[in-house]
């Protein structure tokens, strides 16, 4: 997906590299550079991919880009130390100030693993409102590519992938459930063009480094990464990965009681085949995590 | 002439005898009241003076003290009246009033007695204090009646009173009020047939009739969570004879009986609005503190919607009643204690906009906003709701149709059944069962035991929350009449949580 080779707007200016604050290792290793980015409260499904491919990325030699905000963005993180990867974190406030301070520990191993904070802004810069989409931008500038998962209409890893398609930088999308708010932006993403993204093959594909091979797709859940219990698989098929059903729908899908369907569910939740999510339940992912 | 007539004042549900002492001696023309009266009594002078006089009786034109005794005990409200007037009435003809009785009313302009708050609370107090008879106004004389033992004379007017007290003629005493339970409750205004699906939510609603749990309904706005809040007090027990006493000494006092009907065996619901003051919920006002919502509930319901958006001082006044049944509340005139044993049903939605995790409908607020709504949940109160279930919003096809639920009458058998199984082994509800009682009265298997461990150490659960699922679990095995608490058991008691919402 490229755009027209016009008077690039003022704002997608690509910020100078010398003005950067930075903490921890910089510049960073050699490598291809791929931002994953998508929104703050994914859904289950959104931020066992966003993990999982970080994981996968990096274990092909690939540097995590992403903006150490809460949901997509921690998990991106994440799964790139599972990889045992290097990741930058690009931040909307002073490189001495984690936002949410929740991640602190996350910054932490980021340094650890050889990774980087880096900032436009100077020491001190509290959390503003208005940083964040310039945050984006910066972010999109450090990356080769930038890829989105999940995002709500009108979500900043929009602007990010914008700024990427100003910057004439590839920009690609995980799709999702067509039923689900959080696949609205990602779907447009692909509908006007950007490149669909099922494995981390594909973003490889991409930046044309796809020499690396991956043992497997993105998020198979045929195999589940545990062991069932006898007897209660029954359960299994009537959820999703990515939408939430609640117990009741549940029991009347299976014609049984309320109380016997959600002291099961507890149970799958007690053996990891489930997770709770609100009000509902999804079935459990593999996360990166758990592969390595 | 010095004549005294005995009366009360009330102090919370207890009641003080006040002795109203009138002298008319020769001297100077004029009425001075004396005691520690406060103004409401103070101004009962001028009703008393046109009263007597337009009861055709006459006002001494010498001079008159009337003394409140104790003087050294503050008294409040027009109950006196009364009691003034017949006192003076006596002074000046040289009467006497009769022996271990008591006069309570306002008096009107032209002699007639009229309501006063709090007269059940008044005659039960006088009756312990050895009293064998009581004039209460007539509006009044059926609440009074239901206390056994003391002779009610019903009063409608001033003159009728004196004549009475002189033996003149005679009152006719109200008969005693029998409790009988009436079936008019049994039409219920809610019933759980009218709700559309949310199975989940009714059996949780069930759970915590069975096990006088209280209750938290988290979900979108129209997901139905007023509708099932009002279903409950229909699928509880009606109120026994003793419960239904408290509960008329509680209104009496606060003036909300109906008259003539002031036995109720349905249990309250109390819905208070979000606005409502710590004064307003736990009880308030000055001298003595009057009965607040939570008193109001006793017994009963007490339905908390967005409770989210409550005062912060007020949810937190909730913790002690929550545990111990009861408030006490000082004030200026002195501590009084009420009685507030109410199961807790609250809603809340998830975030401010409601819409978050809705499977369809995208929800506008922050993460960090979610978290500083969600915070101001958490904490001690939530630690002591039992059950806490998500709703979810009822699809529109669905509610077209006819629903297809249990009605609350078949529903309240069971949660019948299952109350009178844990009242004959413990002597009270699972809600009330705390560390070695809970130990000693729903020992938990070993296999059941292990799963609540096992799901302790995997989610990080509090000692609270490990005994909240093991009461839940009594009581989820109660409704199927086990005396064993199983595993099965066991999960459907962890099922009922809210992650979003702090464990």
């Amino acid at each position: 997906m490229t755009s027209q080779p016009e008077v690039r707007p003022a704002r997608a200016r690509r910020p100078d590299p010398a003005r950067l604050h930075t903490r921890g290792r910089w510049p960073p290793p050699d490598g291809p550079r791929v931002a994953i980015v998508g929104s703050r409260r994914p859904s289950p499904y959104g931020e066992a991919v966003a993990e999982q491919l970080a994981a996968d990325l990096a274990r092909a030699g690939v540097i995590v880009v992403s903006g150490l905000a809460l949901g997509c963005d921690a998990a991106a993180h994440r799964g790139a130390l599972v990889g045992g990867g290097v990741t930058i974190a690009v931040m909307g406030t002073g490189v001495d100030i984690v936002y949410p301070a929740a991640h602190f520990q996350l910054a932490e191993e980021i340094l650890a693993a050889g990774g980087a904070l880096v900032s436009q802004f100077a020491d001190g810069t509290a959390p503003r409102r208005h940083n964040f989409p310039a945050r984006n931008q910066t972010m999109a500038a450090l990356s080769d590519a930038v890829v989105v998962v999940e995002a709500v209409q009108g979500s900043g890893a929009l602007i990010t992938a914008e700024a990427a398609l100003d910057l004439h930088k590839e920009v690609m999308a995980v799709p999702g459930s067509i039923f689900s708010p959080l696949s609205v932006g990602t779907h447009a993403l692909i509908r006007d063009g950007a490149g669909l993204v099922q494995n981390a093959r594909d973003v490889l594909a991409a930046l044309g480094v796809g020499r690396e091979v991956l043992d497997d797709p993105l998020g198979a859940p045929s195999r589940l990464g545990f062991e069932l219990p006898e007897g209660r698989d029954g359960m299994l098929v009537h959820l999703s990965d990515v939408l939430t059903v609640s117990a009741a729908e549940l029991a009347r899908k299976l014609h049984l009681p309320v109380a016997e369907v959600l002291g099961r569910l507890t149970s799958l939740e007690l053996d990891g085949a489930v997770r709770r999510h609100g009000t509902g339940y999804v079935r459990a992912l593999r996360r990166g995590k758990e592969r390595a | 002439m010095l004549a005294a007539v005995d009366s009360c004042v009330l102090a919370g549900l207890e009641a003080r005898r006040v002795e109203v002492q009138a002298d008319s001696a020769n001297g100077e023309a004029k009425f001075s009241l004396v005691g520690l009266a406060a103004t409401s009594v103070k101004e009962a002078r001028e009703r008393v003076r046109s009263a007597i006089k337009n009861s055709g009786l006459d006002f001494p034109r010498r001079r008159l003290t009337v003394n409140l005794a104790p003087a050294e005990m503050r008294k409040e409200g027009s109950a006196l009246d009364l009691a003034i007037a017949v006192a003076i009435a006596l002074a000046e003809i040289g009467g006497r009033a009769p022996e271990h009785s008591a006069f309570l009313g306002e008096l009107a302009l032209d002699g007639a007695v009229r309501h006063v708050d709090g007269v059940l609370v008044a005659v039960r107090g006088l009756k312990k204090a050895g009293f064998r008879s009581v004039f209460v106004p007539a509006t009044d004389a059926s609440e009074a009646a239901l206390v056994e033992g003391i002779e009610v004379i019903p009063c409608v007017h001033l003159a009728e009173v004196v004549a009475h007290v002189l033996g003149h003629t005679t009152i006719v005493p109200q008969p005693f009020t029998v409790a009988t339970a009436d079936s008019a409750s049994d039409v219920l205004e809610h019933d759980l047939a009218e709700v559309h699906g949310q199975e989940e939510a009714r059996r949780a609603i069930e759970v915590a009739a069975a096990g006088g749990h209280h209750i938290l309904l988290s979900g979108p706005p129209g997901a139905g969570k007023t509708m099932l809040a009002r279903c409950l007090p229909g699928i509880l027990p009606p109120l026994e004879p003793g419960e239904a006493f408290e509960v008329a000494q509680l209104r009496s006092l606060l003036g909300d009986l109906v008259p003539g009907r002031p036995l109720d065996w349905t249990r309250p619901f109390r819905a208070p609005h979000h606005g409502v003051s710590m004064a307003g919920l736990i009880g308030g006002g000055s001298g003595f503190a009057l009965p607040g919502e939570i008193s109001r509930a006793h017994h009963g319901v007490l339905f908390l919607d967005e409770l989210a958006e409550f005062q912060a001082n007020a949810l937190q006044a909730l913790r002690q009643p929550l545990e111990s049944g009861r408030v006490t509340i000082t004030r200026s005139g002195g501590s009084v204690t009420y009685p507030a044993r109410f199961t807790l049903v609250a809603a809340t939605n998830p975030c401010p906009c409601g819409w978050s995790g809705d499977p369809v409908r995208a929800c506008r607020c922050t993460p960090a906003v979610i978290d500083s709504y969600q915070r101001r949940l958490s904490g001690p109160l939530l630690d002591r709701i039992d059950l806490q279930v998500g709703v979810r919003r009822v699809p529109l096809a669905e509610l077209a149709s006819e629903p297809v639920g249990e009605a609350s009458a078949a529903v309240r058998e069971r949660v019948l059944a299952a109350r009178a199984r844990q009242l004959e082994r413990q002597g009270c509800l699972n809600a009330q069962l705390k560390g070695r009682r809970l130990r000693h009265s729903a020992p938990l298997q070993p296999g059941s035991r292990r799963t609540l461990e096992r799901w302790a150490e995997q989610k990080g659960l509090t000692a609270r929350g490990f005994h909240r699922a093991w009461r839940v679990a009594r009581t989820a095995a109660d409704m199927e009449a086990e005396e064993l608490i199983d595993d099965s058991h066991v999960f459907e008691a962890l099922g009922y949580r809210l992650n979003d919402v702090a464990a």
